[in-house]
């Protein structure tokens, strides 16, 4: 019996400061996109437009590593019994991207352009079969300053 | 080419549902499922063990008896000799022995394969021996409705039903372990309270009156009383001392037995 | 909505661009398939409900980069890349991200 109230406890600590948590990461990525936007970014090879021979051209990274807490975590190995979208992973995902390439970007806030926008990602587990919830993600871009 | 940025408003990449209905949903839906496995579980085990005769069970597990081969001591023959005049009460199918095994717990137990281990501490506290042939009694009541085969058929298909499913070590079980042992529980103390009514019938049959049988239990009732959070009831494996008191004596009154 | 992964739609000209758009989904298989992949491992072969599942993701990946590309005013997404991993033991996560364009 104890171990059901302490599963159920688990879950709602998880449940509670995990969504708390999570609105505030995505508050603030929010607010930093906002602040960046004026930061051209593609994922294409050439510069965005005519651009004259730039001063500086340098290899950019950002990464970030994002677990999810436990609620989300126990929704998703009900939902792995039954198959279809996961969607607790979902915002885990999101988060991850969005805060990697926002670390890219801080690095090179004074550029004038950021090409090749690449993103690796990968999960960390520790070997155990069922260890779930967490992902890598590494963004990586070239730097433009003119 | 020109750059116009924008923020999208509204995020693709996640949903906006609730996750608070996902869960709820999801695990509806998954007790559901354990529960009907359970039942059917349930009714194809009763169905295989009626088929599984005494001679065939005696010969399948035989080998689980007590590997204590000592011939039994002065203490050990009285109970024989004790369950055997029982036995002809009770008609088992095949012969019973019956062991004494040192222990601090009072209890007994029966195991599959035709024997009966009694732990001392119960002989020390149960005196009489009405109290004593209730407990063996029980234990015989076992043995004719087939329990420790159903218990055994029971654990091992549903081992292999979830290992199948879920993968072994999931943390999946841990949620669902408790529905099932509750379940389980259920079941366990129907069939318990299954047992001691043959076993009250036996008494009458071979004393003629059921007086003391109840002593076991108001042996163990006494100390039973904690402060819980009133759900271990539903999980342990035998009804509480106070209700099998409770449900002898409704027997024995509609059943007419004298109690002197 | 065009989707390609070079660098320009031949025949076409870029004229805007509206920067990095993604789509993403984390999909999972039933315990049934579960089972019966771990059955075709002994004999091995396609698994098929393994490759449905992942085309089911990619396309709905796909549709979710389209719609924030949609939200930017982009007609066009060029430079598309796609990203696999498996966030858990038996799901996988699709990601698909590319340069939202205006093309003519």
């Amino acid at each position: 019996m104890i171990d059901l109230y302490i599963l159920l406890g688990l879950i709602v600590i998880g449940y509670v400061v995990g969504q708390y948590l999570e609105q505030r990461h995505y508050r603030s990525i929010k607010q930093r996109e906002r602040d960046f936007i004026g930061l051209a970014t593609t994922t294409s090879k050439r510069p965005i437009g005519k651009i004259p021979d730039p001063s500086r051209v340098e290899l950019v990274e950002g990464a970030c590593v994002i677990s999810v807490d436990y609620f989300k975590r126990f929704v998703a190995r009900l939902r792995m019994f039954f198959g279809g979208n996961v969607r607790s992973y979902e915002t885990l995902v999101d988060r991850a991207r969005r805060e990697a390439v926002l670390r890219l970007k801080a690095k090179c806030s004074n550029a004038d352009q950021v090409i090749n926008l690449r993103i690796e990602t990968s999960s960390i587990t520790k070997g155990r079969r069922n260890q779930v919830g967490s992902i890598e993600v590494h963004a990586y871009a070239t730097a433009i300053y003119i | 080419m020109k750059y116009s940025p924008g923020l999208p408003e509204k995020n693709c990449n996640v949903s906006t549902e609730h996750p608070l209905k996902e869960f709820f949903v999801l695990l509806i839906g998954a007790i559901s499922i354990l529960l009907a496995v359970l039942l059917l579980l349930g009714l194809f085990v009763d169905l295989a063990v009626q088929y599984i005769d005494p001679k065939l069970e005696s010969e399948l597990f035989g080998s689980f008896t007590s590997d204590d081969e000592s011939s039994p001591n002065e203490q050990e023959q009285e109970l024989q000799s004790l369950l055997d005049r029982l036995g002809e009460c009770i008609d088992v199918g095949y012969p019973v022995v019956v062991r004494i095994n040192e222990s601090d717990q009072m209890n007994a137990f029966a195991m599959p394969g035709g024997s009966i281990v009694v732990l001392s501490a119960l002989l020390d506290k149960v005196k009489t021996e009405n109290g004593l042939a209730f407990v063996l009694a029980h234990e015989l009541g076992h043995f004719k409705n087939r329990d420790h085969l159903r218990g055994l058929g029971r654990s091992i298909v549903l081992l292999t039903i979830s290992v199948l499913l879920t993968g072994a070590n999931s943390d999946i079980s841990a949620l669902l372990t408790p529905v099932y042992n509750a379940e389980a529980a259920q079941y366990s103390q129907d069939r318990e309270s299954n047992a001691d009514a043959i076993a009250l019938h036996a008494l009458n049959c071979h004393y003629g009156h059921v007086g003391g049988a109840a002593e076991f239990f108001e042996i163990i009732a006494a100390p039973e009383y904690d402060l819980d959070w009133s759900l271990t009831h539903y999980f342990s494996s035998h009804p509480e001392a106070q209700k099998r008191i409770n449900d002898l004596d409704t027997l024995a009154r509609s059943q007419g037995y004298a109690v002197q | 909505m065009l989707i390609t992964n070079t660098e320009e739609i031949p025949g076409k000209q870029i004229v805007e661009c509206h920067g990095v758009v993604a789509g993403s989904t984390v999909r999972a298989k039933h315990a049934g398939r579960d089972i019966m992949a771990g059955l075709k491992n002994l004999v091995g072969g396609e698994l098929k409900g393994y490759t449905e599942l992942l085309i089911e993701a990619r396309e709905e990946a796909h549709s979710r980069m389209r719609e924030q590309a949609e939200q930017l005013g982009a007609n066009a997404i060029v430079n598309v890349r796609f990203s696999t991993s498996s966030v858990a033991a038996g799901a996988s996560e699709i990601y698909i991200y590319g340069t939202a364009v205006t093309v003519r």
